[in-house]
């Protein structure tokens, strides 16, 4: 009894810092143009909530070709992120070939090179392979991240070696073995990667910031921050505009917490 | 997970004992050439040259000759650079503790069955997948002169006149810091509260029946359990503010004058834009990645001594 006396406010005030500011942006976004932005407390609820922010947001800025862009890149990056982890994944745990161990520690060794660090040198190959302002170009130097390369490794490890085995003995070839026996009993890891390249992609934002110069080409969240900036800000569009961005990823998150939480904890652990 | 990782290795050396069927060459090429190519296209290719531009004066659009150690002696005269790297320490020295205390703190008290947990964990994990550069649009406006913080504080007559949050020199990097642990804390809150449910309660059972009270079992019986764990957090987040970039980037641009602008800011703005100063900007970078490493470094080690 006691307990919940102490624990049950501070829990709500935890959760009331996360939320303040995502609830004030959704009633910002439903205010009607006349209303004030500001006035605690008398004005913070819209009087005349409206939808009309979202509509201006889809129709006089170019949110609708951003969230677009970002759907490209995410998804282009999700079905590279899952093909390319998966078959290295596979290599590192159960195709032994000359110098396996080496590579697996240097990839481990990349885990600490921060991205900024090679920023400079990376824009400039791109530039060599006149993949600068094209979406292909924001998507493949992050195609494929060592998280997920790990996350499928040890899902291929902990697969018991009789059943590759059993495979072997019937003259299946590595590709059936590897497409028929071992893909299917991955499905759960390959579920938390496809999450983790979708959220990963949404949430790129140095990258697609440096190698798109054309804003038609911006994806949502490199472009909501350039319209703030811009634009001749209303704060309610772009409250709109910012409710959009951050609905998918809030989506897959309550649908796939499982997979979510597995992924990050994780990635986190490998840094 | 490199435990983890290496622990892998082992059980998989055991299974070499056992005759293991030899692949054709092009098997394993199949498996990891894909990902091979573009790691060597854009990760060692990159890392390669980062170490060769630092010595020349290429520009971002081509060319450049070997310069020696001109960049490094230019830089190490920079001040600007080396305001930089003293805010970037600032940021990391008020944002590491803060993060660190606070994910642990919100850990042991989401940590329980009460009816409605669930729900405030959810809740408090949430902004982990949020993109940062729309937090950072939702802060500017939430933190300006006008915004909501300013709204509540003036209505509820806390101050007289709006807190210049952003456009204080001094105010402004506080108030980037706090948009990082806000951000922040989902994720290292987490981790911490992943590591506080493999804890064995026999020990805390034990504490109970020798008469301690919650706080003292927590402190002196769970907490020391999960060091390993609030160190990891301590390592991550040095790092991660070590690179901060969009905080400032959006939400104060560097400014006001360049009170916010860290290292990634500057690096951003030296070699970037076609035309700057690539070589330069490598040098830059290669700093940043000796930071980096430094303080992974002395973390290890640090991690190593206050193993039991």
């Amino acid at each position: 009894m006691k307990e919940k006396l102490i624990r049950w406010p501070l829990m709500v005030l935890a959760a009331g810092t996360v939320l303040a500011p995502l609830l004030w942006q959704v009633t910002m976004a439903l205010k009607s143009s006349g209303e004030s932005t500001v006035g605690f407390p008398g004005t913070l609820l819209p009087k005349h909530p409206t939808f009309e922010n979202f509509a201006t947001a889809f129709t006089e800025i170019p949110l609708l070709r951003y969230v677009g862009n970002s759907l490209q890149i995410a998804g282009f990056g999700m079905v590279t992120n899952l093909v390319l982890a998966t078959l290295t994944g596979y290599a590192l745990a159960r195709i032994p070939f000359r110098g396996r161990a080496l590579y697996t520690t240097v990839l481990l060794a990349t885990a600490v090179l921060p991205f900024e660090v090679i920023l400079v040198s990376t824009l400039l190959v791109s530039r060599g392979l006149h993949l600068n302002d094209t979406l292909v170009g924001v998507v493949l130097p992050q195609a494929v991240s060592i998280v997920s390369i790990f996350v499928m490794r040890q899902a291929f490890i902990r697969i018991p070696g009789e059943l590759g085995e059993a495979a072997d003995m019937d003259g299946a070839g590595p590709l059936q073995v590897f497409w028929h026996i071992m893909l299917p009993s991955v499905r759960g890891s390959l579920a938390v990667i496809a999450v983790l390249g979708f959220l990963d992609s949404w949430d790129h934002f140095i990258w697609p910031l440096v190698s798109l110069s054309d804003p038609a080409k911006y994806p949502v969240n490199v472009g909501v921050q350039y319209l703030s900036g811009t634009f001749s800000a209303d704060q309610r569009v772009i409250s709109a505009a910012a409710i959009v961005v951050m609905l998918p990823p809030l989506l897959v998150y309550f649908l796939m917490q499982k997979q979510v939480f597995r992924g990050l904890a994780e990635g986190a652990l490998k840094g | 997970m490199t435990a983890v990782a290496t622990s892998g290795v082992r059980v998989r050396t055991s299974h070499k004992a056992k005759p293991q069927r030899k692949h054709r060459w092009y098997v394993p090429l199949f498996f990891i050439g894909p990902a091979l190519i573009l790691q060597i296209t854009f990760l060692f290719v990159p890392l390669a040259n980062t170490f060769v531009l630092a010595f020349t004066n290429a520009s971002t659009i081509g060319g450049g000759r070997f310069t020696g150690l001109a960049n490094f002696s230019e830089l190490l005269a920079d001040t600007a650079f080396w305001n930089a790297v003293g805010r970037t320490f600032l940021y990391m020295l008020i944002a590491v503790p803060v993060l660190t205390i606070m994910s642990t703190c919100l850990a042991v008290l989401v940590n329980t069955r009460l009816r409605g947990s669930g729900v405030v964990r959810s809740l408090l994990f949430s902004p982990m997948v949020l993109p940062l550069a729309v937090i950072a649009v939702v802060f500017q406006y939430l933190l300006n002169s006008d915004g909501l913080v300013n709204q509540v504080l003036q209505g509820l007559h806390i101050v007289s006149a709006p807190v210049p949050f952003l456009n204080d020199p001094t105010l402004a990097l506080l108030s980037l810091t706090m948009v990082t642990v806000w951000k922040g804390c989902a994720l290292y809150t987490l981790i911490t509260v992943a590591a506080l449910q493999n804890v064995s309660p026999e020990l805390d059972e034990a504490g109970q029946l020798d008469g301690a009270g919650w706080l003292r079992r927590t402190i002196s019986v769970t907490l020391p359990q999960i060091r390993g764990t609030t160190i990891m957090i301590t390592i991550l987040a040095s790092i991660a503010t070590l690179r901060v970039f969009t905080e400032p980037f959006v939400i104060t641009g560097g400014g006001p004058g360049d009170s916010t602008e860290t290292i990634v800011v500057y690096l951003f703005q030296k070699g970037i834009a076609p035309g700057t100063d690539a070589g330069y900007a490598s040098a830059i970078s290669l700093v940043l990645f000796a930071f980096v490493l430094s303080v992974s470094g002395i973390s290890w080690l640090i991690s190593r001594t206050a193993r039991p």
